[in-house]
């Protein structure tokens, strides 16, 4: 119903820029995350988009429809807080009630709305406690069931999980993912908690300093992060300096590769498009990508690496396996019955067999 | 096993006396200051069911209802549009300070709240010199109520602003992305959740303003007596009259039943920093 666009967006407070020239083009219907660590300006991001603050410079389209200067309350929005925010003086049936009253609609409608609001998130008995009497989960319940009732145009949520403890983190998210499935709304939703936004979303866009670092599938964020920041951020990463020493083009249809060195390691993964040769890079590999062979020969086949193991911590369904190779400590995990017969290999020669590398341009070299 | 039982036991028992004792003392001297300031109000209650003659009875209460009943009422009215008009003032003038972004807002509200640090007697020659001379409203009813608003505003204003203060914005803000203006906001959201910083500051104006004597003395006149003013005056002329100790004493339980339902129905958090507590 509502296509979202945010045009070259900033928003400064004081000598600070919180949102830097941020471009976002959000498709109908489409589950989008923003996702960065505090102070990235995502909030600051969400807020301008649900009109509690204007943006310095750019312009905020519903639709092609510029609505910079349509106040929050006609934007026809439903915003999720991180504390529930319900009205404690009213009750769950008045909270659900609010949006509907305050426009006019007749009794009789609200009436209808607020029972089918209450059956949609299952607390139907619940309609007249108040907010007090509900339990953290029940709470953030009716304050969807809240968003909702005014059948708003887009749903923005600024961390509603954020205050809840863990398992009731994990029903809620799908709770929530239902219920835009259902609606077919547009949805931004704001986290710094990558399991969230990785479990939800359509797509993530990975904010950092106030700019969009990359936006993505789940996949294309964790798999080929296209900055130092994303592939630090987004999950575990082992980071390897080296240089560009030769450009490899892909198979038809694969993506390009590009050799690294990196002391006497040859590492191979995937080229983001802008390196050549000679340039200053780091190699990622997630831990969870890394095969640990017990074999001690040399090799010169890339991504292969020699290395002795330095240290394993047993973490239950995972091994976790510290290896020095030449002047780095890389850390593999493994899973499966595989990883019982690691336990005593400690101080023992291996083979670390890296898969999925990526390769970014190293900023700080760069900078250096 | 059994020594190694008995020992705590016994240390137990020396606390438990010396915590009796201390307890002991400290109800004691609660006590004692309580009785030392509630005597001045009992003796005057004594005195007000008392005839000269030494006979117990109510009959002095007759005038309570009958003569005093006027000045008690003018007091009554004069505490409520005083009330009212604090609000006025005081709401607009919290929201200012508390959201706006206004320079120098702390030395605004020193600025503000210096009429409670203003002797009264200072006030009141105050107030007869500017009524009379600039606005031509001495002994008016009206001067009488801009007296006790001058003088009491900031008894409304600072409670309401510890109330503002606490109230997360995000209540406002959840209201506006809900379609509610801001009209719409403050007064079904806002309003209702200021209310026990706003019923703290109608408690502290009605307290000052219903046993008001200072100020009044000076800027009343003839027919703007109010009760507390009559209690004074009733003194001076007819000497200690039982008549004049029921008054009095009605007055103090007036302010005590009002000052208790406040206390039962809002506790007294929002009275912190204030002049009451």
């Amino acid at each position: 119903m509502t296509r979202v666009q945010l045009l070259d967006v900033s928003k400064r407070f004081g000598q600070t820029l919180a949102v830097d020239h941020v471009n976002a083009d959000i498709a109908d219907g489409e589950f989008v995350t923003l996702l960065g660590p505090s102070g990235c300006g995502k909030t600051t991001t969400l807020r301008m988009v649900a009109g509690l603050i204007d943006p310095t410079a750019g312009q905020i389209q519903f639709d092609g429809q510029a609505v910079n200067a349509v106040p929050s309350h006609r934007r026809n929005i439903g915003l999720a807080f991180q504390s529930h925010a319900l009205f404690p003086h009213l009750s769950v049936a008045r909270n659900i009630a609010f949006g509907l009253e305050v426009k006019r609609t007749p009794k009789v409608d609200v009436q209808r709305r607020v029972a089918e609001m209450l059956d949609m998130v299952e607390l139907s008995e619940y309609g007249a406690r108040m907010p007090a009497q509900l339990s953290g989960g029940q709470q953030q319940r009716v304050a969807l069931a809240r968003m909702l009732a005014t059948d708003p145009r887009v749903l923005l949520f600024d961390e509603p999980l954020s205050a809840l403890d863990r398992n009731l983190r994990d029903s809620l998210k799908y709770s929530i993912l239902d219920l835009q499935r259902r609606t077919k709304k547009t949805a931004i939703y704001v986290t710094h908690d990558q399991s969230e936004a990785f479990a939800i979303s359509d797509r993530i866009f990975v904010m950092n300093d106030g700019r969009i670092e990359q936006s993505g599938t789940q996949l294309d964020i964790y798999l080929r992060p296209r900055t130092e920041f994303v592939a630090n951020f987004v999950g575990d990463n082992n980071a390897i300096a080296g240089e560009v020493t030769a450009l490899v083009p892909g198979a038809p249809g694969e993506p390009s590769l590009v050799d690294v060195r990196a002391g006497r390691m040859r590492l191979r993964g995937l080229n983001p498009g802008n390196l050549r040769v000679g340039d200053k890079v780091l190699a990622f590999v997630r831990p969870e990508n890394i095969d640990v062979l017990m074999e001690s020969r040399e090799s010169d086949e890339p991504n292969l690496i020699r290395g002795r193991i330095a240290q394993i911590v047993f973490e239950g369904p995972t091994v976790r396996v510290i290896v020095e190779t030449d002047g780095v400590a890389i850390r593999a995990t493994a899973g499966g019955l595989g990883r019982l017969t690691l336990l005593d290999q400690e101080r023992r020669d291996v083979l670390l067999r890296l898969q999925e590398v990526t390769v970014v341009r190293d900023e700080s070299a760069a900078a250096a | 096993m059994a020594t190694l039982a008995g020992a705590p036991v016994g240390r137990e028992r020396r606390i438990f006396s010396f915590t009796w004792l201390w307890n002991a003392l400290a109800h004691g001297y609660v006590w004692a200051w309580l009785g030392v300031f509630a005597l001045p109000f009992l003796a005057t209650l004594a005195y007000s069911l008392r005839t000269p003659d030494g006979v117990w009875t109510l009959s002095a209460y007759q005038y309570v209802f009958g003569s005093f009943k006027e000045n008690l009422l003018l007091s009554v009215q004069t505490t409520i549009i005083t009330i009212i008009l604090n609000l006025l003032i005081s709401i607009p003038a919290a929201y200012a300070i508390v959201r706006a972004p206004i320079p120098g807002k702390s030395f605004l509200l020193s600025a503000l709240n210096l009429s409670l640090y203003t002797p009264a007697a200072v006030m009141g020659v105050s107030l007869v010199i500017a009524y009379a001379f600039l606005f031509g409203i001495p002994q008016t009813m009206t001067g009488l109520i801009a007296a006790y608003v001058v003088g009491t505003f900031p008894l409304m204003l600072v409670p309401i602003i510890v109330a503002l203060r606490d109230l997360p914005l995000m209540f406002e803000e959840a209201a506006r992305t809900l379609g509610a203006t801001r009209m719409q906001s403050f007064f079904r959201i806002e309003l209702p959740l200021l209310g026990p910083g706003i019923s703290a500051g109608i408690l502290l104006t009605f307290v000052i303003v219903f046993n008001e004597f200072l100020v009044t003395l000076f800027i009343a006149g003839p027919g703007t007596t109010t009760a507390a003013l009559r209690v004074y005056n009733l003194t001076r002329t007819a000497g200690f009259q039982p008549s004049t100790a029921a008054l009095a004493t009605t007055m103090q339980l007036v302010s005590f039943v009002v000052v208790l339902l406040f206390f039962r129905f809002f506790g007294s958090r929002y009275l912190k920093g204030t002049y009451l507590i």
